[in-house]
């Protein structure tokens, strides 16, 4: 065979291998969906907004797989068919046809996969991710502080006065305890470099970002340990700032968190000042409030110019 | 007085090698210096993989040697400093001068008929400073604590001197604005040249699409490189000079999402900078090599047009996750995935032009190809990321590393080697292996697509980046046999390139001779001798048609053969009507 066949031949070859071991590695996490996650396929999803993700992708990843099929024949085929014994056809594709069909080609795609893609997504967000106020308005919904830092996570629940930063504060270092079945509000800041919270089985993600403070909300469907990973290189020891996401039942949501409160009075200290990070909780204020973050940095940082005022001790909402 | 006088080859060794003004001997310095990079910046790569697949082992052979402090073992701060030092080598140091400062110097004058390029002691200046820039980037591996460790995207505060003290990572915020000062020198004179330096009939619209590429690249470098330079000036201000412009918290007063807008803005259209020159590139070779016209040229013209207008307006697609205000990311959703329309356009065009020709696999139709075939796959990967819902999930996991290096790495590494096969014989004046020069391209692209693939799948699982040991979640421990795998293919990807340096360096030395138009192909410097006089051009042609004349049956009947060259005139009424014009 002549080097040039021999090329063909291998490239042929070469395309279905790599469409084969393509094919048996989304056929793996595929099918691994369904034992519940392991091998390749996406973590167990213990969250009650997350399969909207999950559709979204499977969906999307599907109509990418069969554009990549398509593709990839169509390159074979044509190094098949159309090699040097072919006489090459003289079309400069610019009829008004040909090029009626290109672009209407590329708008159905555009419509029919991106457009799937936007209005899901912006269903979504309105519906689910961004809908802080319904979370908020749920009787048993849960308020969380986090303060991201090298390399742990600082998290405060308000305790039984529902006020953040005063003594009844449930203060925990990378601890997250919810109860199952409750929407969960985060409001999280960073006080040295940028993090980044990371649910995965929430499907959950937002930077934490010194000087400002993010949220995000989610609610678990599940009990259970889950991951609490950080997203965002933030040095040293980012591959190992993990904290523990547990989830309750109600029952035992309330009683930890009864327990936790009383031993934070009991260990509460008005002179750590450093330890008073909270700041009070941003109410309907999308977006960024600088004021409350520089609350919340300035108490953490025990520098001499912020030591002296005293904490937002007892604030009222 | 002429713009383009020949003058005379410069009889001085170090006027002809070293400080050249010839835009063909700078091709070669920016592609031999790319080259170099390359080289480091894989082995940085294999580094990572090695972590990844036993992590905190010795590293074999070279570990003592590297990392002698911690017994051969990579430590986490090194790790940092590899990651983001495999990213910043890469981008700015590998395939910006190969991609741009070899392609764009050696193809925009010999492809439209100039001598040179319009501001050659410009051109000169370029290069040193970024071999200036190269200095800094090798310094910085020297220095206490090492070279930058933020990551490529150094994002303060991290990049500040909270996160990363040290002369490492300032140098390389330096050598990041140098380089940029040597991308803006080079982007003026490619625009300039390309306005007032185009042979006699070469117009816009015949002129090849390797220099359409090259020239939209260059504005877009001019327009956005700036922009980098302003927040590297900020955040050295920050580090050295005790400013809070992206300190925030409880040290500062700044803001660092600021410095993700302005990274962003120029990291944007910097992709687009890393990928339209292997654009313009395939766009010329599958034409070429299909022995047919390049399918609807202007149809591709526009789509590189728009890619390059509207990449100026998605960058916050990078920024979904921090926390911005959800208008301006819903808007920055639609831009992201509008832009993929006039990406779509012209891969469709790539798919006809190759369709119902007569394909040639030569070694760079193989790579262009191969091109496609990755950027087919990691384009639509994409829209996975353009998506607000999904990127809150995929944001900083291995999808998006899967993502950008089929895109980047894999398309734009494969466009350089097709271009680099193909201009071989015309810059060295001698031919390639052929065989093995093929057979690397295949066998390439097949381990980029496994390489990259095994990434994305990671990514999928929920893997993050930057992590030095991933294994220490819980969620990511199965993930150990997949990441061992795809280093296993890394590595053998790693070794295959050497068959390319070889294969490089003993053809240039002792290659068999190559003649004018070993390819057959129509553009310019394929009339002109191998490598071409330091003139180029005596006269200056003159052009009568576009670069893409192939399997014109006119030219079958008449000439016999089955392509045309830009100049030939096929019949007396083909030759232009007023010589020297100008459009």
């Amino acid at each position: 065979m002549t080097g040039v066949r021999l090329a063909r031949v291998a490239l042929a070859l070469g395309s279905a291998f790599a469409f084969v071991l393509l094919g048996s590695a989304l056929a793996q996490a595929a099918s691994t969906e369904l034992a519940g996650g392991n091998g390749w396929s996406l973590p167990p999803d213990a969250s009650v907004d997350g399969w909207r993700i999950d559709w979204l992708l499977k969906v999307t990843m599907f109509f990418v797989v069969v554009l990549f099929v398509i593709m990839t024949i169509w390159i074979a085929l044509a190094c098949l068919r159309y090699g040097k014994g072919h006489t090459a056809e003289y079309d400069h594709g610019d009829g008004k046809k040909q090029v009626t069909f290109a672009l209407g080609l590329s708008a159905v795609i555009f419509f029919v996969v991106d457009g799937n893609l936007f209005v899901n997504s912006t269903w979504d967000t309105h519906t689910a991710f961004w809908d802080f106020d319904r979370a908020e308005k749920h009787p048993n919904r849960v308020r969380i502080e986090i303060n991201a830092r090298q390399w742990a996570w600082d998290v405060r629940y308000a305790g039984p006065d529902g006020t953040f930063n005063t003594e009844d504060d449930i203060v925990t270092l990378n601890d997250v305890r919810v109860p199952v079945d409750a929407p969960v509000l985060i409001q999280i800041t960073a006080t040295d470099v940028l993090h980044s919270i990371y649910l995965p089985h929430m499907r959950q993600k937002i930077d934490a970002v010194p000087g400002t403070v993010n949220r995000l909300w989610f609610q678990a469907k599940q009990t259970g340990r889950f991951e609490i990973a950080c997203a965002q290189h933030c040095g040293m020891a980012h591959y190992k700032m993990a904290g523990v996401l547990t989830v309750l039942s109600k029952e035992e949501y309330t009683a930890w968190a009864a327990n936790a409160s009383a031993n934070s009075m009991q260990a509460y200290d008005p002179k750590d000042k450093a330890a008073h990070w909270g700041w009070s909780w941003n109410e309907d204020r999308p977006g960024l409030d600088k004021s409350a973050a520089a609350e919340a940095a300035s108490k953490a940082a025990p520098s001499p110019e912020h030591g002296a005022t005293p904490a937002a001790h007892g604030e009222h909402k | 007085m002429d713009l383009q006088a020949i003058h005379a080859v410069p009889s001085s060794f170090i006027r002809r090698w070293i400080f050249s003004t010839d835009h063909k001997v700078i091709a070669k310095q920016f592609l031999f210096t790319g080259l170099f990079f390359i080289l480091y910046g894989g082995v940085l790569a294999m580094l990572i993989r090695w972590q990844w697949a036993h992590p905190g082992q010795e590293v074999p052979i070279i570990g003592n040697l590297l990392f002698s402090r911690s017994g051969g073992v990579i430590g986490p701060a090194a790790y940092n400093t590899i990651f983001t030092t495999h990213g910043l080598i890469m981008i700015f140091w590998a395939i910006t001068p190969i991609l741009i400062g070899c392609f764009g110097n050696l193809t925009i004058p010999l492809m439209i008929g100039a001598r040179d390029m319009a501001f050659p002691l410009l051109n000169m200046l370029s290069y040193w400073t970024f071999f200036v820039s190269g200095v800094m980037v090798l310094a910085s591996f020297g220095v206490e604590l090492g070279s930058a460790g933020a990551g490529w995207t150094t994002y303060p505060p991290l990049a500040t001197n909270v996160g990363m003290p040290g002369t490492g990572q300032t140098l390389m915020v330096l050598a990041i604005f140098t380089t940029g000062s040597a991308t803006i020198m080079g982007g003026v004179n490619y625009i300039t040249t390309v306005i007032r330096l185009r042979a006699p009939g070469m117009t816009y619209m015949r002129m090849p699409l390797t220099v359409w590429a090259q020239w939209l690249t260059a504005i877009l470098n001019v327009l956005f490189v700036p922009v980098l330079a302003a927040g590297a000036i900020l955040l050295t201000l920050d580090r050295n000079f005790g400013t809070d412009f992206f300190v925030a918290g409880a040290l500062g007063k700044g803001d660092p999402i600021l410095f993700q807008h302005l990274f962003w803005i120029f990291g944007h259209p910097e992709v687009y900078i890393l990928i339209l020159p292997a654009w313009g590139i395939v766009s010329d070779l599958l034409s070429f090599f299909s022995r047919k016209p390049a399918y609807w040229y202007k149809g591709t013209v526009y789509a590189m047009t728009a890619v390059t207008i509207l990449s100026a307006v998605v960058y916050g697609h990078h920024m979904f996750t921090t926390g911005m205000n959800p208008l301006l990311g819903q808007s920055f959703m639609l831009l992201t995935l509008i832009i993929s329309v006039p990406a779509e356009l012209l891969f469709l065009n790539w798919l006809h032009t190759i369709w119902k020709g007569s394909i040639r696999l030569t070694a760079p139709m193989v790579c262009a190809l191969g091109m496609v075939f990755v950027f087919g796959l990691g384009g639509l990967t994409g829209i996975f990321l353009a998506t607000i819902s999904t990127d809150i999930y995929l944001h900083d996991t291995m999808f998006v590393v899967g993502h950008f290096h089929l895109t980047m790495a894999a398309a734009s590494f494969l466009g350089s080697i097709a271009g680099i096969y193909f201009w071989f014989p015309k810059m060295f004046g001698r031919q390639l292996h052929e065989g093995m020069a093929r057979w690397h391209g295949w066998i390439s692209t097949l381990l980029i697509t496994i390489v990259f693939t095994g990434q994305m799948i990671a990514g999928w699982a929920g893997h993050q980046r930057r992590l030095f040991d991933p294994y220490q979640y819980k969620f990511l421990e199965h993930l150990l046999p997949l990441n061992r795998g795809t280093s296993y293919f890394a590595f053998l990807l790693g070794a295959v390139q050497l068959v390319f340096v070889y294969n490089l360096i003993s053809s240039i030395l002792r290659g068999k001779k190559a003649e004018k138009n070993p390819w057959q192909v129509g553009t310019l410097e394929w009339e002109i001798d191998s490598p071409p006089p330091n003139y180029n051009y005596d006269p200056i042609p003159v052009v009568v048609r576009g670069p893409h004349e192939y399997a014109n049956p006119e030219a079958l009947s008449h000439l016999g053969r089955d392509w045309l060259s830009q100049t030939e005139p096929l019949e007396p009424k083909e030759l232009p009507k007023a010589a020297g014009a100008d459009s």
